[in-house]
């Protein structure tokens, strides 16, 4: 099961409590929390918060093939995926991601959550503007997306 | 046929709108969409290279918001989006 979300931070909140009851269950023995949050430095220049674009249809898309690929791959049973990123301006601290998967075992969980963050890494279309202490701010690199 | 351009990420610099328009010759396909760009860039921002090689290096996603390839050919008037390399998480 999973659900799959882009938080417009100039509507709504991001919020682990929202994750937590989402994929509450008995069935499950682990739950794992992921979070990304906006830190103080990146490349040796102060940030003071990023602001996240999305292509959000894109973005939910990306997220169920994900989903749906990482059940294929692993097999477990008894799933719950809760996935949320964020739109908008995030400040220093500011929680951008929160994937909270619940699986029957601890390793599944660790498993399945490690394998969500990291293909929404590479081919989640999430752009980043960060803000520095300087003022001035800048679009990150970023890396192709793959194409199939 | 018009194809509105929908911006992302760093492209936002592009333009102070959401987006920009372009007139395609009918049968255009990505690589044509992705040329005319070139060539607004070269007009409006004196060949700026960073914003040459930001356009080389993105994909684009069709109306049905799938990533197409630059042989992909756009048959009707659409929204196209520009995508940039990502980096979100």
């Amino acid at each position: 099961m999973l659900h799959a979300k882009i938080i417009d931070v100039s509507k709504e909140k991001i919020d682990l409590a929202k994750a937590q009851k989402f994929i509450i269950s008995n069935k499950c023995g682990a739950s794992i929390y992921f979070v990304g949050t906006v830190r103080d430095q990146n490349d040796n220049k102060k940030v003071t918060g990023i602001t996240y674009d999305s292509h959000d249809a894109l973005v939910i898309k990306s997220f169920e093939e994900i989903y749906k690929e990482a059940e294929t791959k692993f097999k477990f049973e008894n799933i719950t995926v809760f996935i949320e990123h964020i739109k908008g301006y995030a400040a220093l601290g500011d929680t951008s991601i929160i994937i909270a998967v619940a699986c029957k075992h601890r390793a599944q969980a660790y498993e399945f959550s490690r394998y969500i963050i990291e293909e929404i890494k590479k081919r989640t279309p999430i752009w980043k503007k960060e803000h520095y202490e300087n003022k001035d701010s800048e679009w990150l690199k970023g890396n192709p997306i793959k194409t199939n | 046929m018009k194809i509105k351009l929908e911006l992302f990420g760093a492209s936002r610099e592009f333009s102070e709108k959401d987006f920009l328009e372009f007139s395609l010759k009918e049968k255009s396909s990505i690589k044509d969409l992705r040329n005319e760009i070139l060539s607004f860039i070269d007009k409006k921002f004196k060949s700026n290279n960073n914003f040459k090689k930001l356009v080389q290096s993105s994909s684009f996603c069709s109306e049905e918001n799938n990533i197409v390839t630059d042989d992909y050919k756009i048959t009707k008037a659409q929204k196209i989006g520009i995508i940039p390399p990502i980096g979100g998480g």
